[in-house]
Formats: C-alpha cells, sequence, structure tokens
C-alpha cells in the first residue's frame, strides 16, 4: 500500500450538538484532528464517543454543528458519499460473502476492473495477514481474523479517512494486545487519518498520537497521551486515565498549596479557587525506608498499611493517612525494595516527587 | 505410573460416579417421555394407519387398487397438479405482497411494532370460515367489490373475483399471509443493523444496500416463511372450497369427495398417503438446493 | 347351568342378570330413556322437520331429543367403524343410505315398531326409511328467463343446456354423480323412461359425460349442498342451477327471484337410517316409528314443499290443495317426473363417479 499524508484529510467538527430527548449526547463539541492523526475518542459508555463518531461517518445527523473534511463542509451529505472507512464494533461483515468477496465489496460499487479489484483485495488481505483465506467464508473465521476481514475492508479502496469503532472491544486480551500494535503500524503505514473510539484508557495510551476525552456530550481535554496522564486538565480525567489516589489541598494567602498545615507546593496558575487537590498516581508515590532523610524535592506522607496486594512484577500497597484518606502506591517487587516484609497495620512513611506531584483545582469528593 | 496409590484415585468413587450418570441420563429420558408418547400416539399411529389403511380395498381385502385406481383415472393426477400450482402460485404472492410488509415492519421502531403486528395477526385470530366467507360476499358476482365498482363506474360486467382461480388465491394468500410475514419479520430483525451500515460507509446507495445486502441475508426468512404456506397450502380445504366453486378441485377436496360420497376410507388414505410423500419430496427438493438447516435451526 | 355346582360367582351373575333384566322393563314401562341424538341437515330442510315432525314427535312420545346439524353418512360409516357411534338417528339421501347400508353401517329396520304398510312404494328398503319425496329440478332467475309454466320460460333440459337461447351463468353439482347423469342424457332428447337404459352401458355414461363437459365453460359455480343451491340464487350469483326443489321455494319465501319446473325432474326420496350399535337404537326406533306417522308427515309440506312418504298423510292434512299440488309426490307431478333408480346406482355409481370427477378436475 502506498500512501502519505497528502492522502489524508483533516476532519474539523465545529459546535456539534445532538439531543436524545432531554440528554445531550453530545454539547457543542469541537475537535479538529489532524490529516494523519491517530486521535481517540476515549470517554465511558455513554459519554457521546460513539455518537461523535457515528455523525462523522453520517450514520446520525446532529441537530446543529458542522463537520468539515479538509475544506469540505460534509454535514448533510449521506454516508455512501462521504468515502471514509469505517471498522464496526462487531465488525458487521457480510455473512453471505466469502472474505475476498467482503473485501472487494467498496471496490465492486466503485466499478473498478476485475483486474485491479482482484489485485487490491489481495493486496489489503496480505496488509492484514489474511492471504489465503481470500475463500474462506466468514463464518470460518476466528474472531480476530474476522477484525482483519473488517480492517481490509474499510481501507482496501484507499478511504483518506478511517474510522474504527471499539474495534477490538470482542476479542481476548492477549490478542486484543498483539492488534493494538498492529493497528498502530497498520496506520503508520496507510497514513491515513484516523479517529478511533474506546472507553479502554491503556488502548488509548497505547496507540493514539492525541487523545480526546469525552465526558457527558462534552470535551474534558485533548491532548497527547503524554499530556494527558501527565497533566490530567481536572478530576474526571485523572480518574478515567491512569490510577489516582486524590488528596485535597487547600489555597492559603501567600498563594501556597496547603496540606494538613504544611505547605507543600505553589499554585501552579491565576486561578483564585480555595479548593485545590493533589492527584497522586499509585507508580510515583514510593514507600520510604524507616528513618529516610525528608528531602525538600519531595512531599511526605505517614500512615498504616489497609491492604496489601501481590501482583507480580508490582504490588499494591494501600495507606491509609492520619485524615482518613486512603492513598494507594504500586511498589516495585525487586528484594531491594522489600516489600514482602511489609504487614498490614504497619506504619510507614510515602512520598512523592514535586515534579511528579499534579494539582487540578477544585476539591476532592 | 503402575503405583498402586495412583490406580486407587483413578479408580476412587467410579462406580458411583458411573451410576450418577446413568441416573441423570434416565431422568431426561423419563421428562421427555411424556413427548415421546404423544408424538407417537398424534403422529406415529396415525400416519401408520392411513398407510396401512391405502392397501385395503371396500371389502377390507389387502390390494393396490386405491393406487392404481390413481393411475387409471386422470383425474388424481391433475388435481395433484392443481393442488401444487395453486400451493405454488399462493406461495409466490405471499411473497410478493409480504415481503414489503414484513420489510416495512423490520424497518419502523419496536414501540409501534406492535400495533401493525396486530394488524397482520387480527385476521389470524378470528375464524377461518368467516373470513373465507367474508371473501366470498366482497368478491361474488353481486358482491361488495363487483357492486361498488360498478356503481362508480369502474367496470361495467360483473368481474370473476370469486368461483375460480381468482378466488381462490385471493382468499388464500390472504389466510397465508401471517404464515410467511411471521418468520420473515423475525429473520429481517435479526440482520445486523450494522451491515447496511457497512454497507452505505463503503459506498453503497440505500438501493444498493438494499438488494445487495439486505435481501440477500432476509433469505432464509423467505425459504422459511415459503416453506410453511407451501405445505400448509398443499393441504389447505376450506378456503378453496368455498372460493373456489368447486372450479379449483385440491387434492384434500378431493379426499373429502371421496369420504363423504362414497365412504371409500382406503382411496382416501391413498389419496393422504401420496400427498405426504409428495410434500415430503418437495421438501426433500427444497433441502438439495437451500440450506434447510440453516433455516430451519438457525445453524451458521 | 349346574346347579348342583353353584358358586358364589354364579350366584352373582344370575343376581345380576335378574336385575338388569327388572331395570330394562323398569325403562320401557317408563318409555323415559336417555335423550337420543337425531341427526339432520342445516338450512330450510332441517328447520322444516323440526316443525313439522321431531318437535311435536318428542313431546308426545315422551322421547327426549338431542337436536344436531351435519348429517352425513360418511360420519356414520367412521362413527360405525371406530366403534364410536354417537348418532341414533340420521337423515339421509336415498343413495347415501343405501351405500351405508352396503357397507353395513346401518341397523336393520323393525317394522314391528315401524310401519310403512302405507308408504308409496319404493320408499323404504331394509335399512332405511323415506320421510320425504323430494325432486331434482333446474331452477332459474325468473326476472332473467320469465315465469315457469309462461312462454319463453325454460321447461326442459334441453333448455338448461342451451345457452344461446338462455344466455347466463349455470351450476352443477360438485364432486356428487348423483343426479348429474339424467339430466344430460335427457338434454340429448333420450324419452325419461329410456335413461337408465342408455346411461346402462360405459358408453351410455361416456356420452352423458361429454354432454356436461359441453356445458362446462357455462358452468360459473359448482355445488356442494342444498344451502348452497339456494344460497347461490339469492345471491344471483348464477342464473340457472340444479338442485332439490324445496330449497328453491324456500329460497323463494326469503326474496330469491326464482322458479322451477317439475318438467323432467328426478324423483328421489330423503330417509332415516339407524347407525350399527347406536346407543340408544331401541328409542331411536320408537322414535323413527312416531316420525314416520302420517300426523306429523301431514305438517311437512306447510314448511318444505316436499311430500310425505307415508300415503295415509295426504289423507289427513289440512294443507291447501295449491301446496298439494307443488309436491314432487302429486300424482299430476309424478307423472312428468322420472324415478331415481337404486338399482342403477348400486352397480354404476362407482365408475360414473370416478369418470365424473374426472370430468370435473379438467
Amino acid at each position: 500500500m502506498t500512501s502519505n499524508a497528502s492522502a489524508s484529510l483533516t476532519i474539523s467538527v465545529t459546535e456539534l450538538t445532538k439531543k436524545y430527548g432531554r440528554v445531550f449526547a453530545l454539547n457543542a463539541v469541537s475537535i479538529d484532528v489532524r490529516a494523519g492523526e491517530f486521535l481517540t475518542l476515549l470517554g465511558p459508555s455513554g459519554s457521546g464517543k460513539t455518537t461523535l463518531l457515528m455523525a462523522i461517518a453520517g450514520f446520525n445527523r446532529p441537530d446543529s454543528g458542522r463537520i468539515c473534511f479538509a475544506d469540505e463542509d460534509i454535514t448533510v451529505l449521506p454516508p455512501h458519499k462521504r468515502g471514509v472507512g469505517m471498522v464496526f464494533q462487531n465488525y458487521a461483515l457480510f455473512p453471505h460473502m466469502s472474505v475476498f468477496e467482503n473485501v472487494a465489496f467498496p471496490l465492486k460499487l466503485r466499478k473498478i476492473s476485475a483486474e485491479e479489484k482482484h489485485h487490491r483485495v489481495m493486496e489489503a488481505l496480505k496488509t492484514v495477514q489474511l492471504s489465503g483465506y481470500a475463500e474462506r467464508g466468514i463464518d470460518q473465521l476466528s474472531g480476530g481474523q474476522r477484525q482483519r476481514v473488517a480492517l481490509a475492508r474499510a481501507f482496501v479502496f484507499g478511504p483518506k479517512i478511517l474510522l474504527m469503532d471499539e474495534p477490538l472491544s470482542a476479542l481476548d486480551k492477549k490478542l486484543r494486545e498483539e492488534m493494538q500494535i498492529e493497528l498502530k503500524q497498520l496506520h503508520r503505514q496507510l497514513g491515513v487519518t484516523t479517529v478511533y473510539v474506546t472507553h479502554d484508557q491503556r488502548e488509548a495510551l497505547t496507540m493514539s498520537d492525541r487523545i480526546a476525552v469525552i465526558n457527558e456530550g462534552e470535551l474534558a481535554q485533548i491532548g497527547t497521551p503524554r499530556e494527558i496522564y501527565n497533566r490530567p486538565a481536572n478530576q474526571f480525567v485523572a480518574s478515567f486515565i491512569g490510577e489516582s489516589s486524590f488528596i485535597p489541598l487547600h489555597r492559603n494567602d501567600s498563594g501556597q498549596l496547603v496540606h494538613e498545615s504544611v505547605a507543600v507546593l505553589p499554585v501552579p496558575n491565576e486561578e483564585t479557587g480555595k479548593e485545590w487537590s493533589l492527584v497522586i498516581r499509585p507508580e510515583r508515590l514510593l514507600l520510604e525506608k524507616p528513618k529516610a532523610k525528608r528531602t525538600n524535592g519531595k512531599i511526605f506522607f505517614d500512615g498504616v498499611i489497609t491492604e496489601l496486594v501481590y501482583q507480580g512484577e508490582t504490588a499494591i500497597v494501600m495507606i491509609e493517612l492520619g485524615n482518613g484518606k486512603i492513598v494507594t502506591s504500586r511498589a516495585n517487587t525487586r528484594a531491594g525494595d522489600d516489600v514482602d516484609s511489609l504487614e498490614l497495620g504497619q506504619k510507614v512513611s510515602v512520598s512523592i516527587d514535586k515534579n511528579d506531584a499534579i494539582v487540578i483545582p477544585g476539591g476532592t469528593k | 505410573m503402575a503405583s498402586p496409590e495412583i490406580n486407587k484415585i483413578e479408580h476412587l468413587n467410579a462406580d458411583k460416579l458411573l451410576a450418577a450418570e446413568r441416573h441423570e441420563n434416565l431422568t431426561i429420558f423419563a421428562l421427555s417421555l411424556p413427548a415421546l408418547i404423544a408424538v407417537l400416539v398424534v403422529i406415529v399411529i396415525p400416519v401408520g394407519w392411513l398407510f396401512s389403511l391405502s392397501f385395503l380395498d371396500s371389502s377390507g381385502q389387502l390390494s393396490l387398487v386405491n393406487y392404481q385406481k390413481m393411475i387409471e383415472y386422470k383425474s388424481y393426477a391433475r388435481v395433484f397438479k392443481t393442488t401444487f400450482n395453486v400451493s405454488i402460485l399462493t406461495t409466490l404472492l405471499c411473497i410478493l405482497i409480504g415481503y414489503p410488509l414484513a420489510y416495512f415492519l423490520s424497518q419502523i421502531p419496536r414501540r409501534y411494532v406492535g400495533f401493525f403486528m396486530l394488524t397482520v395477526l387480527l385476521p389470524f385470530w378470528t375464524s377461518l370460515l368467516v373470513r373465507t366467507y367474508a371473501w366470498l360476499v366482497m368478491l361474488q358476482r353481486n358482491g361488495l367489490i363487483n357492486n361498488f365498482a360498478i356503481d362508480l363506474g369502474l367496470w361495467d360486467t360483473p368481474l370473476k373475483l370469486a368461483h375460480n382461480l381468482n378466488g381462490t388465491l385471493i382468499g388464500m394468500v390472504h389466510i397465508m399471509l401471517p404464515f410467511l410475514i411471521l418468520p420473515l419479520y423475525a429473520a429481517m430483525r435479526r440482520i445486523d443493523p450494522h451491515a447496511l451500515q457497512a454497507a452505505a460507509n463503503l459506498g453503497a446507495t440505500p438501493v444498493q444496500a438494499f438488494w445487495q445486502i439486505f435481501v440477500p441475508l432476509s433469505l432464509p426468512g423467505v425459504v422459511a416463511g415459503s416453506l410453511i404456506v407451501f405445505v400448509l397450502c398443499l393441504g389447505f380445504y376450506v378456503t378453496p372450497a368455498v372460493l373456489g366453486g368447486g372450479r379449483v378441485i385440491l387434492v384434500s377436496m378431493q379426499i373429502t369427495a371421496i369420504l363423504e360420497d362414497q365412504f371409500n376410507w382406503g382411496a382416501a388414505s391413498a389419496l393422504g398417503v401420496v400427498l405426504l410423500v409428495l410434500t415430503f419430496a418437495a421438501l426433500f427438493l427444497a433441502s438439495r438446493f437451500l440450506k434447510l438447516d440453516e433455516v430451519m435451526f438457525g445453524k451458521r | 347351568m349346574n346347579f348342583n355346582l353353584s358358586t358364589k360367582r354364579s350366584q352373582k351373575t344370575l343376581l345380576g342378570a335378574v336385575s338388569a333384566a327388572a331395570l330394562s322393563v323398569l325403562a320401557i314401562g317408563q318409555a323415559h330413556a336417555d335423550p337420543i341424538t337425531v341427526v339432520s341437515w342445516g338450512g330450510s330442510y332441517g328447520k322444516a322437520q323440526d316443525a313439522a315432525l321431531f318437535t311435536d314427535a318428542s313431546k308426545n312420545s315422551g322421547i327426549e331429543i338431542n337436536r344436531e346439524s351435519g348429517a352425513s353418512m360418511s360420519k356414520v360409516v367412521l362413527q360405525v367403524e371406530s366403534n364410536a357411534v354417537t348418532w341414533d338417528l340420521v337423515v339421509s339421501g336415498s343413495g347415501s343410505c343405501a351405500a351405508a347400508a352396503a357397507k353395513g353401517a346401518l341397523e336393520k329396520i323393525d317394522f314391528n315398531v315401524v310401519d310403512v304398510s302405507n308408504f308409496l312404494p319404493n320408499t323404504y328398503t331394509d335399512y332405511c326409511v323415506g320421510s320425504d319425496v323430494f325432486a331434482t329440478v333446474f331452477a332459474w332467475n325468473t326476472d332473467k328467463y320469465g315465469v315457469p309454466g309462461t312462454a319463453g320460460a325454460p321447461n326442459s333440459w334441453a333448455d338448461f343446456w342451451d345457452v344461446e337461447k338462455f344466455p347466463g351463468t349455470r351450476s352443477y353439482r360438485l364432486n356428487n354423480v348423483d343426479g348429474a347423469l339424467e339430466p344430460a342424457v335427457m338434454a340429448m332428447g333420450v324419452a325419461p323412461e329410456d335413461v337408465y337404459d342408455f346411461l346402462s352401458t360405459e358408453d351410455g355414461i361416456k356420452k352423458a359425460i361429454d354432454k356436461i363437459r359441453e356445458l362446462k365453460p357455462h358452468i360459473a359455480v359448482y355445488w356442494k349442498s342444498g344451502a348452497m343451491q339456494a344460497q347461490l340464487m339469492k345471491d344471483q350469483e348464477v342464473d340457472m342451477i340444479t338442485g332439490w326443489n324445496g330449497r328453491f321455494d324456500n329460497a323463494k319465501k326469503d326474496g330469491a327471484v326464482v322458479g322451477y319446473t317439475f318438467n323432467q325432474a328426478l324423483r328421489d326420496y330423503d330417509g332415516f337410517g339407524i347407525p350399527k350399535g347406536a346407543p340408544n337404537k331401541d328409542t331411536a326406533m320408537k322414535f323413527l316409528g312416531e316420525v314416520s306417522k302420517a300426523k306429523y308427515q301431514a305438517n311437512l309440506p306447510f314448511h318444505i314443499t316436499y311430500g310425505p312418504t307415508n300415503r295415509e298423510a295426504y289423507e289427513v292434512t289440512t294443507a291447501p290443495k295449491e301446496l298439494l299440488e307443488a309436491l314432487p309426490s302429486h300424482p299430476n307431478n309424478v307423472s312428468k317426473m322420472l324415478a331415481v333408480s337404486l338399482d342403477w346406482y348400486a352397480k354404476n355409481r362407482e365408475k360414473a363417479q370416478e369418470m365424473y370427477m374426472e370430468l370435473l378436475s379438467e
């Protein structure tokens, strides 16, 4: 497959709104997808991410707003004229057709010559590693193979935009992780603008150039996986992507954020709110050796171990702080880390590097 | 391997487990026994009786006379031919009318289906005889339709709508339609709506998507419904008897005639046996060309 | 019997027999047995029998009856053959009655109980007792072809066949050859008294069938029952039809524009039979004896234009002269008619039936 960035289109969604009854499925959502980009729409079920994808594909009609491919306004264009490839959650293969016929379907509609059609279908099947499966019936394929057929069918006609609606959700964990890598490689190979919907934050982090987090019909945050993980814009993003413990902070008069009367961090920006939260990622909360020196670059907490879960490469340690808040630490299980010697009820100290500390406005619920 | 301990473990409780399995099988058999007996009583015995009766002549002697008569007189072959022709025509008309109806039902939101389904099923719940005579009242020479049309000046002389093939087909199609629509509707509802979306997404116009995706996927429902209608038509009596005016004679009517006017159980049974055999032959042929087990048992 | 070896068991048997005999004597004495099931046909025929025969006969004899419709000798044969007889007294055409008797499905009539000494000739057999004389006639829409007896109105089977003189639709009998061939033979110009002679050969039957085939394009409907004959004429579905005279008179009373002629009509009779092993066959026999009495049959003409089979009925009836003259059994009418030959049917029916079915299926 020969493709380059010029074969892909930008998508710009402007103030898209869709209501089901009195509920906003989409509330004035605006997103710009760059040409050739792999953008993931991430959110819990019912957040509106699939509604947005279906609106881009043309399968549901928004109440208001605009969708453009490059400069062309396609808001009211029927789906069969949009020329986007799409992979459905349940694959939506045609059960009465063979693998070959499925993949050839879009080419047949485009009246491509038999020879060319054959060539392109075989190329596409090779790309998804299904050469030799062309004459199989759909019912003779495994879930992963069906996934690949759906994929081949979606890109065989050279669409400039590819949409995927939770394509891996029906696969088991191991296969899903393999396919994530394959999809990413395929995307790199095709260079086609891709919008990918998932509710699996790890999948989103693995695959995306950028992630758009959607919640309750609104865009909660958009950014690279690193930005989203390291700088979540609010408590929803922080808790939905990765694991987090939240510790309430107060702003004092001198612009410092205070935890239990100890000033820990400066206020990061101009916001004037009094209530703030410290977001702690478990892997960044370290167990301190007893009597370790308390350096300035870290924030320390003291508490009691309430739960210990051994998970192989890491162990989960839950610690109840003096104010009753529970924080979670993910500790390595190397011999030197002494995790094995920990016991329930044991008093421990934990610390977080101030550079790893995330502060978001608003109190902790 | 040969250690006695392992041996012991292999045989631990083996007898009890085997007994438990036997008991379970026996329970399953015992539970299905009433159904097996019912099948024996309502199907096997009557069909066997029918079969044996057909080989008895009118004095009760073993003979092939009932079958010989079917070869000797052309009326029997003709009646079978008419029966199959009428059944095929009825089935085709049912598909022609039922398919769009089922399609409509499968496309409207589910909450409205109930109402429209009721309109399809309502005739189902009224007496067959009432519906048939209602058609007679509408279709006959001085019936509602002819009188109304002549009053309106649509045509001058009454159309021959009843007491012939027209009336027979109208009545039979009306009565058979639900048998086609119900399985067809179910099959259409089972079609993955995403498959149609996928077709559109791949560039198919709504018409292309309908013909290339929806219709092929609905075929199992068409086949299932058609077979039900066809087989029911083969043995149908009341409606053709009333609306055919004696000009369309089906096997069932021939059987009635032989029973009522000649008390000839052997001849009637022979007709029944031949109809049964031909019905199975038709189903067998259908299964050769269509994947019937997929249709009937939902195998994929 | 060996009384010396009288065991308990034989004592019991004896006792049982004696008490059963005592009980049956008691039952006869009371004449109050179980109600009997009397089965006739629907439509005006059954109503006429209720009004003229059954209601009064039941009252006078004290025999209670359950009236059912849908009489059919084939069902009688089925009941008898499957040992599940529920009917006690069943109405039938003479031909079906004879056929059922030939199958051994009917009880022999006890002429000590049923008095047929005054019956018209050939209106009873050992198994069937005639209840009324009727005629198979052809009837027509009088608006279309004129009132019977007037100039230009149809008057013979030749007219029934003449679709040029009397253009329009016809109706003929379905599935049953009874009374179907004789009209065709007469339409060919054969005199009534020679009809069965003509039909005595297969060639004759074939010619009759060919004659019906000639009319086939004009036969719009085939009728299956007397009720259907009346309905077809009431609805003006057909213009000319074969059928049973009483049905047309009653259709006329209901407003149908219908008339018929007895000229060349087929005279036949309906009768009663008692299914073999009927649950109350003795009571049924008694009831049959009662309804066969002249005093009941004398009322029949008031309700349907079928003639009594009991000659005495013509003497005791209060029916006016016009009514009696309209009966198929009236001497004036009898002379114009052909009597149906049960002999011919016994010999030729099976063959003729197959040939007729073959014609219908064409």
